[in-house]
């Protein structure tokens, strides 16, 4: 399992939990997951800390099967059969990647609108490592 | 000062079992009324659902989460003993961290117990808004009976004193000393429950009566000013049993009986038979709460509704979107197969 301590994952608790990404003051492009410079103007380590929507569209997507997944995801693939992996496009331009949660694998397709929540990542350590999943966005309601 | 819920939020488990899949594995169904019940996916667990929920409750107020000035969590399913459960809610939806927060986790009646403890808030801060979560999937040996009616679901709710949906008329508690009935001592992850029917029926047919039959005499209301009463689903039947004691209808019970599709929500089950009520109430509806937990306790809640402003995803909603799973895969994701 790649070993993450609990101070590491600490830090990212405010990106894992919340999505607050951040903001460079320098060229204005909005970091995820926060960086030490920004990655877009390689000028500039100032930043403003911004909530992001955690809403965007599927820009591709990939489907994790029995043996493709990482040690601290086999369990979840045993119990739950293959998972969705995507890259996200965020509304607020990142690209973040990210599981697809609460849907059946078939039905996740590329530009699918989807939103974040709070889902259990993997554990380490009896630590339950919580954090964001996509979930497809529903219409109507 | 008026007091009462200006919003509320409900979540429903995608995933589903019927009780036939249940009468294929065992020959049998322990759970009365039930058809089929809801399961947390494998990635899910009380706090990913209170988190939903709470997100959800703020949305249908609108509320920002940074003027929530209470949170209280309720279940009886945390995945710690011991840790700060109401802490991982907060930081997820963004309430202050300076706010008291709660947890109250021994029985399935903490979802009331924690409303009632959040009203209070309220009452002694007129300009507070006390968010509750109420989030449970209570799990026992798959070779338990009790362990058939075991679903999952969560309901929160925004209690303010400001753009009330339904107002608080009164409330009355009843605790007593009842033992052997669904129960989990400190060493053990699984519900026992010794199967003393009668007597566990004696100590919840006790309880809930006496809490509601006070809080009547402390209203004046009669039975039948009740357009909606929600009572403690530990299956669809008990419902009607306490009813048919309180001269209540199953015409009243009607907007609440959510069990029959989502089985036994421990802590949850009264808050999301409310969140159904009040998906379904109209100006002027009374609506009668009552829950049960084992050990043994009881609160009832009268409101009066006052306004149809609804949650932004109805219990129906979450109810129609749904996938079946086998006993297999239900073993698997409830993690009974080692």
């Amino acid at each position: 399992m790649a070993h993450v301590s609990v101070p590491m994952y600490w830090r990212t608790i405010p990106q894992r939990y919340k999505l607050m990404g951040q903001k460079c003051k320098k060229c204005g492009a909005i970091n995820f997951p926060p960086k030490g410079v920004c990655k877009y103007c390689n000028a500039s380590s100032e930043f403003e800390e911004i909530q992001l929507s955690g809403k965007g569209k599927v820009h591709t997507f990939v489907l994790i099967s029995a043996g493709g997944a990482p040690p601290e995801f086999a369990d979840q693939e045993k119990s739950s059969g293959s998972y969705p992996v995507a890259i996200v496009e965020l509304q607020e331009g990142p690209k973040v990647i990210g599981q697809i949660a609460d849907t059946d694998p078939k039905e996740v397709k590329i530009g699918m609108p989807v939103t974040t929540e709070l889902r259990k990542i993997y554990s380490e350590e009896d630590v339950i490592r919580y954090g964001f999943k996509f979930v497809p966005e529903r219409e109507g309601k | 000062m008026a007091i009462g819920i200006s919003g509320y939020g409900v979540y429903i488990p995608r995933l589903r079992i019927k009780r036939d899949d249940y009468a294929k594995a065992w020959g049998s169904f322990s759970a009365a009324g039930v058809n089929e019940k809801s399961v947390m996916g494998y990635d899910e667990d009380v706090l990913t659902s209170a988190a939903k929920v709470a997100r959800r409750a703020l949305e249908s107020v609108p509320l920002a989460s940074e003027k929530v000035t209470r949170f209280l969590l309720a279940s009886t399913s945390a995945p710690y003993v011991e840790k700060l459960l109401s802490g991982t809610v907060l930081t997820s939806v963004g309430i202050p961290n300076s706010v008291l927060t709660s947890d109250h986790t021994t029985s399935t009646r903490a979802g009331t117990e924690a409303m009632l403890a959040g009203f209070e808030h309220v009452q002694a801060n007129p300009s507070g808004n006390a968010l509750v979560a109420a989030a449970d999937s209570p799990k026992a040996s798959m070779w338990d009976s009790v362990e058939h009616a075991l679903g999952a679901g969560a309901a929160a709710f925004v209690l303010s004193s400001e753009n009330l949906i339904a107002e608080l008329e009164g409330h009355a508690s009843y605790a007593s000393e009842h033992f052997g009935e669904r129960f989990r001592p400190r060493e053990d992850e699984l519900l026992h429950d010794l199967s003393v029917k009668k007597f566990a029926e004696s100590s919840l047919m006790s309880n809930t009566t006496k809490a509601a039959s006070a809080l009547m005499k402390r209203t004046g209301r009669k039975p039948e000013e009740y357009a909606h009463v929600v009572i403690q689903q530990p299956d669809a039947r008990v419902p009607g049993s306490v009813a048919s004691r309180m001269s209540f209808t199953e015409a009243q019970l009607a907007s609440s009986i959510v069990s029959k599709s989502v089985g036994d929500l421990g802590a949850a089950s009264t808050p999301v038979a409310l969140a159904s009520a009040l998906d379904a109430a109209k100006i002027g509806d009374r609506i009668m709460v009552i829950s049960y937990g084992s050990g043994a306790g009881s609160d009832a809640l009268s409101f009066k509704v006052v306004s149809e402003k609804k949650a932004t995803v109805s219990f129906q909603s979450d109810l129609d979107r749904k996938e079946y799973i086998d006993y297999v895969k239900y073993l698997k994701i409830r993690g009974a197969i080692v």
